[in-house]
């Protein structure tokens, strides 16, 4: 035995694992990355546009406003909630940010963020402290955001452009080193959000109320605080990312975000975040995403496949997920019943 | 910073739970905003389309005044964008004519894509296959705003868009190459000539929408609404609702108008889908379609055509989809070197009871 295999020996041994379940843990929490590996390679073996810089600056620009909302999702369900008004409101958000941007960039920027934080707020406030079901609670929202979007712009009839010369229209349609800057935003947010969840005190209470949040509130952690404060940055993100995408196509559309939050549930779900809550990571969200966008760019790329074939090929790595999560949590009862 | 197209407002709360909730109920399949899944009709044979007005008499764009060289459409990657899944007679029909005629054409390859109703989808969509060689596009665009990512990809590399059946808010021979598709406003004004003929000039009409925040519905209402008011004043409009372009939700809505309003004797629904689902809702209700209140809709689909001839529906008003053969033609003009209108406006039949019979197998 090898250095290294005995040090993970040991460290199933301290927990109490048998190696069967530590290896279905690795598979969940790492599978992702190695199921979104194994389609870049077959990928680029198949389609010579596949592997080009063009077509991995198209990819990680389209991925990178769906990833900013899944990353408010990621943690919102790791606290064992579910934020479902994401879709609505990152399409207020774009709305708003091509109302706000005739006062300016700054305006453009924080319109939809003071407007999508306080959305996200009341939805962390009814949930944390009116103590309703997240399901419900977010439902409402959505249904309320997509109301006051229909509202404020003639039910769609007014689509609103951003000048192509502000500051914020630059900023989603700019590059930098060839990409995007949603793309690079959004990977200074996933840095930010892994070292959140796994080094700081902030992050180890969200895996703690998603375990148990009556356990976690035994042991004196601000359960209705830290959860409030989740749904917040969730509604922020999605403002964030409505902004950006408006930014992107220099106009406030309406008709954006419909189905969304599906999206973003997908992804935190492929990348291994338990529905139930207490586990997941920020990193598998990421896969999640890119999964979801490689998987339409290989049926582009096919180009002649009817795109139904990504609903199904994603929904078919949904279910895959779901079932391997499912075994795991019954392998895990098993053991706790045999002990 | 420009408002496009306003309308007045009528906001109700089932559009937005309509609008909201598909999302929630189809996991991960997109939300088709507009027209639902329908019977399948047969595909007619005939009823390619003609542009209203075919010498030069509105702007023209030239490959010069673009940019780009030359091309022989038999050496040509072309690309089609659709907009919303091919789940509804119009969508299956355009589509399979951009093939049909891509294959007569003889192009070297056609590449396929479809957004689902989903904005983000489309760019990304138009994207890939500029980046997987596509050499002339065409796209159904789902929405007016918002495609300019994609364009100006396909701008960056002098590839040839031609928009078909939605116009974007963008410059001809500037942005996109021209614009093919039906007048949605003439749309709405030929139904409403239809329905004050049906009506003898005077009456109560309900109006089925179409999908909000959508500029067929926007233009196929404001033409009808015009119109009554122009030529047919004793026509009132009591009632406006979105029955979201599907049959299902034109029934309900339907139920609900008829109940609340039992004097009405005309209904216009702003699609074919919607017009079908309201004579099930009529007659329910106890009415007879054709007599005591008359129907008229817009798309030209077989069932509905059909319904003209059986004396249910009193007007069709086609909306034509046929854009391939007009589209390759116009592909081809263009990439060699002549002008091209930066305006197709075709012209759309109307299925009325003398007609309708006869024209049946042009329905689509």
């Amino acid at each position: 035995m090898t250095a290294v295999t005995e040090q993970a020996a040991v460290a199933v041994a301290d927990k109490g694992m048998t190696k069967r379940e530590w290896i279905a843990g690795l598979v969940q929490r790492r599978g992702s990355v190695v199921v979104l590996a194994l389609v870049i390679l077959v990928s680029s073996f198949s389609f010579d546009t596949f592997a080009t810089l063009d077509n991995a600056r198209n990819v990680a620009m389209q991925s990178s406003f769906l990833a900013i909302v899944a990353l408010g999702m990621t943690f919102v369900i790791i606290s064992g909630g579910i934020d479902l008004s994401v879709g609505s409101v990152y399409a207020l958000g774009g709305v708003l940010a091509a109302i706000g941007i005739q006062w300016g960039s700054v305006a453009g920027l924080l319109l939809p963020l003071v407007v999508c934080g306080g959305i996200g707020l009341l939805n962390g406030a009814l949930v944390a402290y009116g103590r309703l079901a997240p399901f419900i609670v977010t439902l409402a929202t959505l249904l309320g955001a997509r109301g006051l979007l229909l509202a404020i712009t003639d039910e769609g009839a007014n689509t609103r452009l951003m000048p192509r010369d502000a500051v914020l229209t630059q900023i989603g349609q700019g590059t930098l080193l060839g990409f995007g800057y949603p793309v690079w935003i959004a990977v200074v947010l996933f840095a930010v959000g892994v070292v959140v969840l796994q080094r700081t005190r902030v992050g180890h209470s969200v895996l703690a109320i998603g375990g148990s949040a009556e356990a976690a509130r035994l042991m004196g952690l601000p359960v209705a605080r830290r959860t409030m404060w989740l749904y917040t940055a969730s509604g922020l993100l999605a403002g964030l990312s409505g902004a950006l995408a408006a930014a992107y196509s220099a106009s406030g559309v309406t008709i954006v975000g419909v189905g969304f939050e599906l999206d973003a549930i997908a992804a935190v779900v492929i990348g291994g975040t338990l529905l139930t809550g207490g586990a997941g990571t920020v990193g598998g969200t990421l896969a999640g995403v890119l999964l979801l966008m490689v998987i339409q760019n290989v049926i582009n790329q096919i180009g002649t496949l009817s795109s139904h074939y990504q609903s199904v090929v994603s929904g078919a790595f949904l279910a895959a997920v779901v079932a391997i999560q499912a075994y795991l949590s019954r392998a895990h009862l098993g053991r706790e019943r045999s002990t | 910073m420009a408002a496009t197209q306003s309308r007045p407002v009528h906001l109700g709360l089932r559009r937005v739970l309509g609008a909201s909730l598909c999302g929630v109920a189809l996991v991960l399949s997109g939300c088709a905003k507009s027209e639902e899944p329908a019977a399948q009709a047969p595909q007619g044979t005939g009823g390619a389309q003609a542009p209203v007005a075919p010498a030069a008499n509105g702007p023209t764009c030239t490959l010069s005044q673009y940019g780009g060289a030359q091309l022989d459409l038999k050496n040509a990657i072309v690309g089609f964008s659709q907009s919303e899944k091919e789940a509804n007679p119009f969508r299956i029909a355009e589509t399979q004519s951009i093939k049909d005629e891509a294959a007569k054409a003889g192009v070297k390859q056609l590449l396929t894509t479809n957004a689902n109703s989903q904005l983000s989808k489309q760019i990304s969509d138009i994207q890939d296959m500029i980046n997987k060689g596509a050499q002339a596009l065409i796209v159904a665009p789902l929405n007016s705003d918002g495609l300019e990512p994609a364009l100006s990809a396909a701008r960056a590399k002098n590839i040839p868009v031609l928009t078909v059946d939605r116009k974007v808010n963008s410059a001809a021979c500037k942005d996109y190459v021209s614009f093919l598709g039906s007048n949605f406003v003439e749309q709405g004004k030929r139904a409403a000539r239809e329905m004050a003929k049906a009506l003898g000039n005077k009456g109560k009409v309900a109006i089925l929408l179409g999908a909000s925040g959508n500029n067929v519905t926007t233009d196929r209402t404001a033409g009808f609404v015009d119109e009554l008011k122009a030529s047919a004043p004793d026509i009132q409009v009591v009632a406006q609702q979105t029955g979201e372009f599907a049959r299902d939700k034109g029934q309900q809505v339907m139920e609900q108008i008829i109940q609340a309003q039992q004097d009405i004797n005309g209904v216009y629904a702003e699609n074919d889908e919607m017009g079908l689902g309201a004579l099930v809702a009529l007659r329910s209700a106890g009415k007879k379609p054709g007599t005591d209140i008359h129907v008229v809709s817009i798309d030209g689909t077989r069932n509905a055509v059909q319904k003209v001839v059986d004396g249910e529906m009193s007007a069709v008003v086609e909306s034509n989809p046929r854009f391939g053969p007009l589209a390759f033609q116009t592909l081809r003009s263009f990439l060699s070197g002549q002008p091209v209108q930066q305006n197709v406006v075709i012209s759309d039949k109307l299925y009325g009871k003398d007609n309708a019979a006869a024209e049946l197998g042009n329905a689509y």
